[in-house]
C-alpha cells in the first residue's frame, strides 16, 4: 500500500474520538512516568495490560505507545531539575541540563529539551512511515562485530567527556568498566565480583550508579557550603522561563544530529537510548566550535541527548513491528501485548494490520503535538520547584532518588548501594575526578564486552573480524579519529605558541 | 484417670478429624501475589498476567490477583524472596526450569526449588530447531552432516550456556561427534536478529515465533524438541525421528509457594490451578501459545524436581560447565 493512502487510513483511525481520548491518557501517563525517577515504561504498561483488554487493540496499542514516547519527554525534568535522571536515557542530558538550571536556566533547558523532543519524535514517526522494512532488513546485517564497534565508538567519547585531567577520566571510565563486569558472565555462568552476594548475580543496575553519582553526590557537595546551600536562581516573568531565540539557534544542528543518530541506533536490536544519548551528546561536542563550554550548561549539550532518547523510540519500534524483534525492554512488553490480544507480530504484521499499524503511526504525529502542547506550560510550573529553599529541596531529592531505586528493583540491597555510590560521587567531585566518563563505561562496558566475545567466538579467535567487515572498520576508525581529537587540540595548541614566538 | 483418658483420646479423634474438614476452610482474604522472576515483558511474567487475567475471568479466586516482579539473579532474587516470606499463605510464584539449575551452577544462589513448597506443573513449553529459509540445510541431519565435515565453524545463537538452548546442542553434539559453536546473546530479539542476518547458522526457538518467520518465509524448521509432533508442525520430525536418540529435556512452568505453608493451603492452590487448566481461556491460551499441558500435583512435582536436576546436572557437566553444589 503506498504511504499517502496509509497515513490517510491512520488518521481515519487515529482522529476518532475514543483514540485521540486513549492517546491522550497514554501520553499523560506517559509524561508522568517519565518525571518519576525508577518507575519506567515497561512496568507501567505490564501494569495496565489487564485494562487493555476492555479496550479495542488500535485504541490499547496507541495508549501504550504514548506512555513509551511519552515518557522520554518527561524523563528530562528530573535530571535537569535535580541533577537525578528520570530513566537511563535521560543520564546524557544531566551533564549540561542541571548545570542551565544552576545558572538560573532552567525553564530554558526545559523548554529545550521538550522542542527536541517534539522534533526528534515527529522525525522518528517519519522514519517508521517511510524507510521501515528496508531498514529493519539493513539492521540485520548489523552483528557482532558492528555492535563492538559501535560501542568502541561510544567508549572514545570519553576523551570528549573529561574534564581537566585526561587520566582522571580514564581511571572514572575504568571503574565504570569494571563496575559492569560485576554479576554473573553470560558466556560461562560464573559470577564475577559478587562477593557472595545473591543481590550481585544480575549485576548492578546502571539507575543505582547514575542516581548515586549524580544526584546524591550533588546534595553532599552542596551541603558541605552553606552559602552554597541557598537555593537556585530562577529569574522571574514567563519570557526569562523559555528559550531564547538564541538558544533555539545554538541547538538547531543538535536537533538533526539527536534525531538521527537516536533513529538509527534505535533502529539497532542490541544498542539502546542510552548509547544514543551519549553518542548523539559525544558527537554534538566534538564537532561543535565552543566544546570548551559543554558541561558547563549550553543548551545544545540538553538538545542533542534528548532528541536522540525520543528519535530513539521511532526506531526501536521498527524490528519489533517488521519483524517480531523486541530491541528493549519496553518494545518486549509491547510485543507480549499484541500477542495476549490475538495478533501475531512478526514480518508479516503490517501487511495483515494496515489499520493498526497506520492507526498506530498517525496517533504518533497526535500524540507528539500533545506531548508538546502539554509540556511547554509545565516548564515555567516545574522551573518554580527551585525555588524550594535548599533544606526542602535536598531531603526532597534524597527522598525521590531512594524511592526512585527502590520502585524499581524493590530491593533494599539497591538503597543501599544508592548511598555508597553517593559517597563515591561525593569523593570524585572533591578530588576532581568527573564522573561521566564513569557511566558510560558502566552503560557501555557490558555490550562491548558482550560484543567482543560473540566476534571471537564467530572467527574462532581471531581478531580480524572486527577490521575485515567494512561497516565495522569504518566505525572503528572514526573511534580512533575522536581519540585524536585531544592530540589535534594540543598541536594546534602548540602551533599557536609558536607563531606568538 | 481412664474417664480423662477416654475424654483425650475423643478430643484427639475429633482433632484428627477436623483438620480434613478445615482443610476446605482456606480462602484467601486479601489479594494473592503472583511473584515472577523476570522483568515486565518476560516469559515468566507474561505467563503470570495472562493467569491473573484468566483466574479473574474465570472467578477462581474471591480476591484480586497482583503480579509482583523479582528479577535478578536469573531466578535466584525472587526464589530468595519466596522463601523469605515463610508461611505466607497469600503468595504464590512461578518457576521455570532456572530455578532448579542456577543454584547448581552460582553458589550465591542459595535457594532452591526444593526449599520452597512445590504445588503444581502447569506445562512443558517445546521448541523447534530453525534455520534460515536460505540454508543448504534441509534436515537436521544435513546441518549435523555439514558441522561434522567443519567442526566448529557452524553456529548456534541461543541465551545463556544452561539454557535449554545450550543443552539441545550437547545432547546433539554427544549422539552425533558433530561440534558446532554456541553463541550467547541476552536477549531473545538478538538471537533471531543473528540467525535472520545470516550470522549465525541455527537455533533452537519457541514454535510461535519461528511460525510467523516461517510463514513469511524467512525460516525453515528441522525438528522439534519435543516427545510428539505440534499441531502445528505436523510434517516436522522430532529429534527422536530424525535418528537422533535423545530425550528432550523439557522447558517447565509451574507453580511453587513459601516453604512452611499449611497443608490446606496447599490443596487450596493445587485445586485451584487444576480448575484453571480446565477452563476453556487456559486451553486456548495453551494452544495458542504452542504449549503443552502437563498439569502435575505437587507430590508428582517434587519427583519432577529430582528427575530435572539429576538429567541437567549430568548434561551442564559434560558441557564444561562448573557445578557448585
Amino acid at each position: 500500500m503506498d504511504i499517502a493512502s496509509g497515513l490517510l487510513q491512520g488518521f481515519a483511525v487515529a482522529a476518532q474520538p475514543v483514540n485521540l481520548l486513549w492517546c491522550f491518557v497514554g501520553v499523560l501517563l506517559g509524561t508522568v512516568v517519565g518525571v518519576m525517577p525508577g518507575l519506567g515504561p515497561p512496568a507501567t504498561i505490564a501494569m495496565l495490560l489487564p485494562l487493555t483488554f476492555l479496550m479495542n487493540p488500535a485504541s490499547a496499542i496507541i495508549m501504550l505507545a504514548g506512555i513509551y514516547y511519552g515518557a522520554k519527554y518527561g524523563g528530562s525534568t528530573t535530571a535537569i531539575l535535580l541533577n537525578v535522571p528520570g530513566e537511563s536515557a535521560s543520564v546524557a542530558t544531566c551533564f549540561d541540563g542541571y548545570q542551565m538550571a544552576r545558572r538560573g536556566r532552567a525553564g530554558a533547558a526545559l523548554g529545550i529539551a521538550a522542542i527536541a523532543s517534539f522534533i526528534a519524535g515527529t522525525v522518528g514517526v517519519i522514519g517508521i512511515m517511510l524507510v521501515a522494512p528496508p531498514l529493519a532488513r539493513m539492521a540485520l546485517a548489523f552483528s557482532s562485530p558492528e555492535y563492538f564497534a559501535l560501542m568502541a565508538l561510544g567508549l572514545a567519547m570519553v576523551v570528549l567527556l573529561a574534564g581537566r585531567s585526561m587520566v582522571k577520566a580514564l581511571l572514572a571510565m575504568l571503574v565504570g568498566l569494571w563496575l559492569a563486569g560485576i554479576g554473573t558472565d553470560l558466556f560461562s555462568q560464573t559470577s564475577r565480583f559478587t562477593f557472595g552476594r545473591m543481590e550481585l548475580l544480575s549485576g548492578i543496575d546502571f539507575v543505582v550508579v547514575a542516581i548515586g553519582v549524580f544526584a546524591i553526590g550533588e546534595v553532599l557537595a552542596n551541603m558541605e557550603g552553606r552559602e552554597a546551600a541557598k537555593a537556585l536562581p530562577v529569574p522571574k516573568g514567563l519570557r526569562n522561563l523559555l528559550p531564547t531565540g538564541q538558544d533555539l539557534k545554538d541547538s538547531r544542528f543538535a536537533f538533526a544530529n539527536g534525531s538521527l543518530v537516536g533513529f538509527f541506533i534505535g533502529v539497532l536490536p542490541g544498542a539502546g537510548s542510552t548509547i544514543a544519548s551519549f553518542i548523539s551528546y559525544g558527537l554534538e561536542k566534538a564537532v561543535s566550535r565552543r566544546p570548551q563550554e559543554f558541561g558547563k550548561g549550553v543548551p545544545e549539550g540538553v538538545a542533542a541527548p534528548e532528541a536522540a532518547n525520543n528519535a530513539e523510540t521511532g526506531g526501536a519500534l521498527i524490528p519489533m513491528l517488521t519483524l517480531g524483534i523486541p530491541g528493549s525492554s519496553t518494545t518486549a512488553v509491547l510485543l507480549a501485548a499484541l500477542v495476549l490480544w490475538g495478533f501475531k507480530p512478526g514480518p508479516l504484521f503490517i501487511g495483515e494490520n494496515p489499520a493498526l499499524f497506520w492507526g498506530l503511526v498517525a496517533s504518533m504525529y497526535i500524540g507528539n503535538v500533545m506531548l508538546l502542547v502539554l509540556n511547554m506550560p509545565l516548564v515555567p510550573l516545574f522551573a518554580q520547584v527551585l525555588r524550594t529553599p535548599a533544606y526542602v529541596l535536598y531531603p526532597l531529592i534524597i527522598g525521590i532518588a531512594v524511592v526512585g531505586v527502590y520502585s524499581t528493583s524493590g530491593s533494599l540491597f539497591d538503597v543501599w548501594l544508592v548511598a555508597a555510590f553517593g559517597l563515591l560521587g561525593y569523593l570524585m567531585r572533591k578530588l576532581d575526578y568527573p564522573s561521566a566518563p564513569l557511566i558510560l563505561g558502566l552503560v557501555l562496558g557490558g555490550a562491548l564486552e558482550r560484543a567482543l566475545r560473540q566476534s571471537l567466538m564467530m572467527s574462532d579467535g581471531s581478531v580480524s573480524i572486527l577490521v575485515s567487515r567494512p561497516v565495522s572498520a569504518v566505525m572503528l576508525s572514526l573511534a580512533l579519529l575522536v581519540l585524536l581529537i585531544p592530540v589535534f587540540g594540543k598541536l594546534n595548541r602548540l602551533r599557536l605558541q609558536a607563531i606568538e614566538k | 484417670m481412664k474417664r480423662v483418658l477416654g475424654l483425650l483420646s475423643v478430643l484427639a479423634l475429633g482433632m484428627a478429624l477436623a483438620v480434613p474438614a478445615f482443610s476446605q476452610s482456606f480462602t484467601p482474604t486479601r489479594p494473592v501475589e503472583i511473584v515472577v522472576h523476570t522483568g515486565p515483558g518476560g516469559g515468566a511474567d507474561v505467563l503470570a498476567r495472562a493467569m491473573a487475567v484468566m483466574i479473574e475471568k474465570e472467578k477462581l479466586l474471591p480476591v484480586r490477583v497482583q503480579v509482583t516482579n523479582k528479577p535478578g539473579g536469573g531466578g535466584a532474587t525472587a526464589a530468595a524472596f519466596l522463601a523469605e516470606k515463610k508461611g505466607e499463605t497469600h503468595m504464590i510464584g512461578i518457576f521455570t526450569g532456572v530455578w532448579l539449575t542456577n543454584p547448581l551452577t552460582s553458589a550465591e544462589a542459595k535457594v532452591s526449588l526444593k526449599d520452597l513448597t512445590p504445588i503444581a506443573r502447569l506445562l512443558l513449553e517445546p521448541a523447534v530447531i530453525a534455520v534460515k529459509a536460505d540454508a543448504p540445510y534441509k534436515t537436521l541431519n544435513d546441518f549435523v552432516a555439514a558441522a561434522k565435515q567443519k567442526p566448529g565453524e557452524l553456529k548456534q545463537s541461543g541465551g545463556s550456556i544452561t539454557s535449554r538452548d545450550n543443552v539441545v546442542r550437547q545432547q546433539l553434539q554427544k549422539v552425533s561427534g558433530a561440534r558446532w559453536q554456541f553463541i550467547s546473546f541476552p536477549g531473545g530479539g538478538e538471537r533471531i536478529a543473528a540467525l535472520l542476518g545470516g550470522h549465525v547458522q541455527m537455533m533452537v526457538i519457541e514454535p510461535n515465533e519461528a511460525g510467523e518467520h516461517i510463514r513469511a518465509g524467512n525460516m525453515r524448521v528441522l525438528a522439534q524438541v519435543s516427545d510428539k509432533r505440534l499441531p502445528a508442525f505436523p510434517n516436522v520430525p522430532t529429534l527422536q525421528e530424525a535418528g537422533f536418540n535423545v530425550t528432550p529435556v523439557p522447558q517447565v512452568r509451574g507453580v511453587v509457594a513459601p516453604p512452611g505453608i499449611p497443608r490446606e493451603n496447599v490443596a487450596y492452590w493445587e485445586d485451584m490451578l487444576q480448575k484453571l487448566t480446565q477452563t476453556e481461556s487456559w486451553k486456548k491460551y495453551v494452544a495458542e501459545n504452542q504449549f503443552e499441558p502437563a498439569y502435575q500435583n505437587s507430590a508428582e512435582l517434587a519427583k519432577f524436581y529430582d528427575e530435572f536436576t539429576a538429567q541437567m546436572r549430568g548434561i551442564l557437566q559434560e558441557a564444561g560447565v562448573k557445578i557448585v553444589r
